[in-house]
C-alpha cells in the first residue's frame, strides 16, 4: 500500500502545478540548488559528531554504556542495538543520521532493527538543539517544563516504535 | 553541546591512550571520511526534496496547507494573531514533511512573534517546542531517502508505523503541556 503514497503525491503535485501554470523545471532546479549549500553547512556538524562517536566506540565506552543500560532498555522492549541512537538522538540530528547509516550497514536496511531505528528517528527530535536555537533570538532564558515533557513523549514514542515495527 | 562533545572526546581519547594509542588519529580520519560520504548521499536526498518543496511553495499549496491547519493551531496554541498563526502553521507543516532544516528558520520567527519580553517562556512557546519535538510525520523524507540509498527493497514501509507513533507522541505531548499549565495556574491562584 505505502509503495503508492509518494508517486501519487508527486503526480498530484505536478498536475496542480500545471493547473497553476508553474514552470516546474525552473523551480525544481531553483529548489534543488539549495541542497549543496545546506550540505556544506551541516558537514562540519556531522563530521565532528561522527568523530566523537567513532572514538567512543573504539575506546569501548559505548559498549560499556550499552551494557549498563541494556537491561533498562530491554525492560521497555527496546533492542540494545538501538541504545546508541536513542542516547544521542536528543543532541544531534545529523549525527543520528550517521548512526542510522551505521545501523543500515550493520543489520541491513530491511531488518527489524533498521525499521525501528527509522521510526524512532521520525518520532523524536534533536530537542536540546531545537530548544537552544529556537529561543536564541528571544529574551527567554529557560523553557520551564518544555524539555522534560518533550523527552518523556519521545521515550514513549521509542517504546511504541519498537512494538509497532514488530507487528507491521 | 560543547560540554557534551568535550566529555565524549576527552574520555575516549584518555581510554585509548592506555589501550590503543595508534587508533586515535586513524579512527578520527575514517569517521570524517564517513561523514563526507554521508553528506554526498544527503546532498542527493535534499536535492530531490528541496526541488519538490519549491514546487509546493510556488504553486501555493504551502499557503493552502497553512490555511487548513490554522483553526487547529488556534485551538492548541491559544494564539489569536493571524501572522503568528501562519508562521506556526508553516513550521508545523515543514516538520510534518520531515524537513527539520526547513522548519528551523520558521520556528525561530514564530518564537520571536510569541516572545512577550518577560524573560519567561509562555504557554504557546512551550507548546511550540513540544509540538516540534514530537511532531506528526506524514513523510519522513530524509529517512526514506537514506534507506532507499542503503538498498532497501521497500523504503516507504516505515511511513505508516511512523505516522501512528508520532500521532501518539504528539497527543501525549500536547495533553501533558495542557495539564501542567492547568496545575501551575491553579497553584498560582491558591
Amino acid at each position: 500500500m505505502s509503495v503508492y503514497i509518494l508517486p501519487i503525491i508527486f503526480v498530484l503535485l505536478f498536475i496542480y502545478c500545471i493547473y497553476k501554470r508553474v514552470n516546474t523545471y525552473d523551480y525544481f532546479v531553483k529548489g534543488a540548488k539549495g541542497a549543496i549549500k545546506l550540505v556544506i553547512d551541516i558537514f562540519p556538524f556531522i563530521a565532528s559528531i561522527l568523530i566523537a562517536v567513532a572514538l567512543l566506540r573504539v575506546s569501548g565506552i559505548t559498549d560499556f554504556l550499552v551494557n549498563l543500560l541494556a537491561p533498562i532498555f530491554r525492560f521497555f522492549g527496546i533492542p540494545p542495538e538501538l541504545c546508541e541512537l536513542v542516547l544521542l538522538r536528543p543532541f544531534t540530528g545529523s549525527g543520528s543520521y550517521g548512526i542510522l547509516e551505521n545501523i543500515f550497514v550493520t543489520y541491513g536496511a530491511d531488518s527489524y532493527i533498521s525499521r525501528c531505528a527509522c521510526v524512532i528517528l521520525g518520532c523524536s527530535e534533536t530537542i536540546f538543539y531545537v530548544a537552544t536555537v529556537y529561543i536564541s533570538q528571544t529574551k527567554v532564558k529557560r523553557l520551564l517544563y518544555a524539555i522534560p515533557v518533550a523527552l518523556f513523549a519521545s521515550f514513549i514514542g521509542t517504546i511504541l516504535a519498537c512494538l509497532i515495527c514488530k507487528i507491521m | 553541546m560543547n560540554i557534551f562533545w568535550l566529555i565524549m572526546m576527552l574520555s575516549s581519547i584518555l581510554v585509548l591512550l592506555i589501550t590503543n594509542p595508534s587508533a586515535v588519529l586513524s579512527e578520527m580520519l575514517a569517521a570524517s571520511e564517513d561523514a563526507l560520504e554521508l553528506c554526498i548521499q544527503l546532498c542527493a536526498v535534499y536535492c530531490v526534496w528541496l526541488g519538490i518543496i519549491e514546487l509546493i511553495e510556488i504553486s501555493g499549496l504551502g499557503e493552502k496547507l497553512a490555511k487548513l491547519l490554522r483553526p487547529l493551531i488556534k485551538k492548541i496554541f491559544k494564539v489569536d494573531d493571524i501572522e503568528t498563526q501562519k508562521l506556526i502553521a508553516m513550521n508545523v507543516s515543514a516538520n510534518m514533511l520531515g524537513l527539520g532544516n526547513a522548519a528551523t528558520p520558521l520556528g525561530i520567527k514564530a518564537m520571536q512573534a510569541l516572545d512577550d519580553k518577560s524573560g519567561k517562556a509562555n504557554f504557546a512557546m512551550i507548546m511550540l517546542i513540544v509540538v516540534n519535538a514530537t511532531s506528526i510525520q506524514l513523510l519522513p523524507t530524509t529517512v526514506i531517502g537514506l534507506r532507499a540509498s542503503a538498498g532497501s527493497t521497500n523504503p516507504t514501509d516505515i511511513i505508516l508505523p511512523t505516522l501512528i507513533v508520532t500521532f501518539c507522541t504528539t497527543i501525549i505531548g500536547i495533553t501533558l503541556v495542557h495539564i501542567i499549565n492547568k496545575i501551575i495556574k491553579r497553584k498560582k491562584k491558591a
